[in-house]
């Protein structure tokens, strides 16, 4: 990185055309001189003429050898790049599955939007899509064919941006389409609008009320998630209370009364979990209104708050729907970029060898994640070091030792008895059992 | 063996994805340098011809077509102080996306919440690539404006490219054969005859037409411009399909006069276009995204049988089962494991279901199952006694 840093400088300090410009302008100079000359004195025109020649070539010259420089400081660079990205190619073998699927990444990337509250964009994004959707594909044959076999995929195109649309409708129509349309949507689509809603007042106008409202109505799901999302919106909301300038009244105190009272009405349900925030909260009120030197100052100065209470809300939120709370899309382009390096290797080397991976179904190697991309239990038989799957799943024998169904099978062959590869334990193969990990 | 786990960060290996981001720009000043280059020389055999046709004439003549001299002299430096302005834009993008990457190699390890922070910039790098690509440009110009990363996507090229594509597609050959002019030298050094398919289109216009006199102008075309000599077959493809009329059922000159030609040329335009600018030729975010899903995916991802994880279970949801890429990643390979990952101390249910005894336990513990009695957390249907209950040995 250093070497191209330094071929950048360079670059940026040499490498440009403000020296060409500069010799440019001398001979600006002196033709302009020349043409001084000979107005001045007309008899001597051819005179003058003749000596202009030779400079303007030399100028020319000059320029040429400015360029040269330029273009020197541009070899060093790239050569830098050369030198630091060794492979210039990148993986290919598996990328064709994501070709057909563009409709499905296109969703993908719509609902990743959402998530990240960019709602504008991904309104952008729905009505590019939508006004790009009747695909007029190349191979449109096969698009039928799929169609009219599954009923499926042209469905889901169109079902998709109409969600997302009608999610943009209740953000320009608010609170009432949101009761109106409540019949008619179901499922993830209502759910998205909801959540699409609840973020947009919470991150973009700071308006708590509908978050507040749905943790209320989800108090015991959230508290069974362990999720202090309840709280630590009341929190705010009191906050809010808290700061909040009354014109109408003159009383300095108004905005902490209005927070007391909120925290006498709300903060009893509150006190098996955050007894010690609750009171904590409470005794701020002594130091009101100077506040800014209190030891409360991070309450209640934190410009971060809202976008904490959004990515909180998120979390929650899309958990209980069943969808992660990280935006997939990110934890998978992350994944990635992280195994994207081992993936290149395999492939040149699999190129030189003139060697094919013949298990389409899984990896040739290894691609190690950071611990938090692991999300499932995985099991490898011990016997046949396979995965196991559907078509081969674990079986857990008496002795309480577990290998795959095709290794059971290989290793029960003709056999009424069996012994557990791992233990002296004897068992008859119908007494192994399916476990699901 | 290879670690189940890694947080290490090699970020040499790491920049994979990363290297058009560095090279575009330079690609870009290149061409910044050819059209100075261009100027210049067009300049000084301008001006040499002139001052060297002045010395012999009348004085006022000399003056005349000196001062016309200095007018062009002074029309380059305005063309190169352009053409600066445009470099030095570049030379500072240039450098803050030496610093972005920069900024990986000051990471420590993948764990890192910086890392977390950068892995995000580049996630909305892919995407506006993805999205200038697949034509959407204007979500990509928002995405890019909200995210403040507008000096590390390239939204003007890509803006150009999709110009010259819809040109193409809506039947002009124009805008792409100015682009090819442009580009003249870098197209003659990766052997490009995109040139040459472009003049056969326009010669397949004016024979498409009919009439003797554009049947003569597309004689003179071909004569010009597809007998350069570069590839004879062009100027053989030209002369056969004056043979034949525009609905000729004979191959290849049906294909020829086909509409579905343009197609072909723009598809051919763009890959000449991204191989000049070093590009790759497929969205970075489908090669990142692809990788990704495997390297996720687990056989559990598309089981039947496989638990998934619920919410009474408190698991972290699998990216590949949420519903965003589940589809997606149906038919991609899943990662490969040596070993087997599982919680400490797993015990069996009579069900069969599979748990960490210590997490079984937390989680009952949260259902208000009764002390002594255990439930699957998945389903909750069945309440066992705890003593049913069995070690398992994985290994």
């Amino acid at each position: 990185m250093d070497n191209i840093f330094a071929a950048h400088k360079q670059q940026e300090t040499k490498g440009n055309l403000s020296k060409t410009i500069d010799s440019v302008q001398s001979l600006i100079d002196l033709l302009q001189t020349t043409r001084d000359h000979v107005a001045a004195d007309p008899s001597m025109s051819a005179l003058h003429l003749a000596k202009l020649q030779t400079p303007v070539k030399q100028s020319f010259t000059k320029l040429e050898e400015d360029l040269k420089e330029v273009n020197k400081g541009m070899n060093a660079y790239q050569k830098a790049l050369k030198d630091k990205f060794k492979t210039a190619s990148l993986p290919t073998s598996t990328n064709e599955v994501l070709n057909e699927k563009e409709d499905l990444v296109n969703r993908a990337i719509a609902m990743h939007l959402l998530r990240e509250g960019k709602f504008n964009v991904a309104r952008t994004f729905v009505k590019e899509v939508s006004a790009k959707a009747p695909p007029v594909s190349e191979d449109s044959e096969e698009t039928i064919d799929v169609d009219m076999e599954t009923g499926q995929p042209l469905n889901n195109t169109r079902s998709w941006i109409e969600d997302l649309a009608d999610a943009d409708d209740v953000m320009i129509d608010g609170m009432e389409a949101v009761a109106d349309g409540e019949l008619e949507r179901s499922g993830l689509q209502k759910k998205f609008t909801d959540m699409y809603h609840i973020l947009d007042s919470l991150r973009n106008q700071h308006n708590l009320e509908p978050a507040i409202e749905w943790a209320r109505q989800h108090s015991f799901e959230l508290e069974n998630r362990g999720s202090n999302l309840e709280f630590e919106l009341a929190r705010l909301k009191f906050v809010e209370l808290y700061t909040t300038e009354d014109i109408m009244a003159d009383d300095p105190f108004a905005g902490p009364l209005r927070a007391l009272e909120y925290a006498r009405e709300t903060f009893p349900a509150f006190n098996n979990r955050y007894a010690r925030e609750t009171s904590s909260l409470l005794g701020s009120l002594a130091f009101s209104p100077e506040l800014g030197t209190s030891p409360y100052k991070p309450f209640f100065h934190n410009s971060s708050s809202f976008e904490e209470a959004s990515a909180s809300f998120t979390r929650e939120f899309c958990g209980m729907l069943g969808l992660s709370s990280q935006s997939p899309l990110y934890t998978a382009v992350t994944a990635g970029g992280i195994a994207l390096p081992i993936l290149e290797k395999v492939e040149r080397v699999m190129a030189q060898a003139r060697g094919q991976w013949t298990s389409v179904n899984e990896l040739p190697v290894e691609t190690p994640l950071p611990p938090g991309f692991a999300f499932h239990s995985i099991f490898v038989c011990p016997v046949s070091k396979e995965q196991a799957t559907d078509a081969n799943p674990p079986m857990m024998l008496p002795c309480g030792h577990v290998i795959a169904r095709e290794s059971l099978d290989m290793h029960s062959k003709g056999k009424s008895r069996m012994k557990c590869p791992y233990c002296p334990n004897e068992s008859h193969p119908r007494e192994a059992k399916r476990v699901y990990i | 063996m290879a670690e189940l786990t890694t947080t290490k960060l090699d970020p040499d290996n790491h920049l994979l994805l990363d290297q058009p981001l560095l090279r575009l720009p330079n690609e870009l000043l290149r061409k910044n340098l050819k059209t100075a280059q261009r100027h210049i020389e067009q300049t000084n055999k301008n001006v040499t011809k002139d001052v060297q046709a002045a010395v012999g004439q009348q004085p006022d003549q000399a003056l005349a077509s000196l001062e016309a001299t200095l007018a062009k002299a002074q029309n380059l430096k305005r063309k190169l102080e352009q053409l600066h302005a445009e470099e030095q834009s570049l030379q500072r993008q240039q450098r803050l996306r030496i610093e972005h990457l920069q900024q990986l190699h000051e990471i420590p390890s993948l764990a890192d919440v910086k890392y977390d922070t950068w892995s995000h910039t580049r996630l909305d790098r892919l995407l506006v690539d993805y999205l200038l690509r697949q034509g959407y440009t204007q979500s990509a110009r928002e995405l890019a404006a909200e995210k403040n990363i507008n000096d590390l996507v390239d939204v003007d090229v890509f803006e150009d490219c999709g110009r010259i594509e819809k040109s193409l597609l809506d039947g002009r050959t124009q805008e792409c054969l100015s682009w090819c002019s442009e580009n003249k030298q870098a197209l003659k050094k990766i052997n490009s005859n995109l040139e040459l398919e472009l003049r056969l289109q326009q010669f397949i216009e004016l024979a498409r037409s009919g009439d003797v006199k554009n049947q003569v102008d597309a004689i003179v075309h071909a004569r010009k411009h597809l007998a350069g000599g570069q590839d004879t077959e062009f100027g053989l493809r030209a002369g056969g399909l004056l043979a034949h009329p525009p609905d000729t059922l004979v191959e290849p000159y049906r294909m020829m006069y086909s509409p579905e030609r343009y197609i072909h040329l723009a598809r051919q335009f763009v890959k000449t276009h991204h191989e000049l600018f070093s590009l790759p030729s497929q969205p970075l975010l489908h090669i990142a995204l692809s990788a990704g899903l495997s390297a996720l995916k687990t056989p559990s991802c598309h089981s039947e049988y496989a638990l998934q994880a619920n919410a009474n279970t408190g698991a972290p949801v699998c990216p590949i089962c949420s519903t965003e890429l589940n589809e997606l990643a149906r038919n991609v390979p899943y990662a490969h494991h040596t070993k087997s990952y599982m919680e400490d101390d797993p015990v069996v249910l009579p069900n069969g279901r599979v748990f960490g005894r210590e997490r079984l336990k937390r989680l009952n513990e949260k259902l208000g199952t009764d002390p002594g009695k255990i439930k699957d957390p998945t389903d909750m249907e069945t309440e066992w006694d705890e003593r049913e209950l069995k070690k398992v040995y994985i290994s």
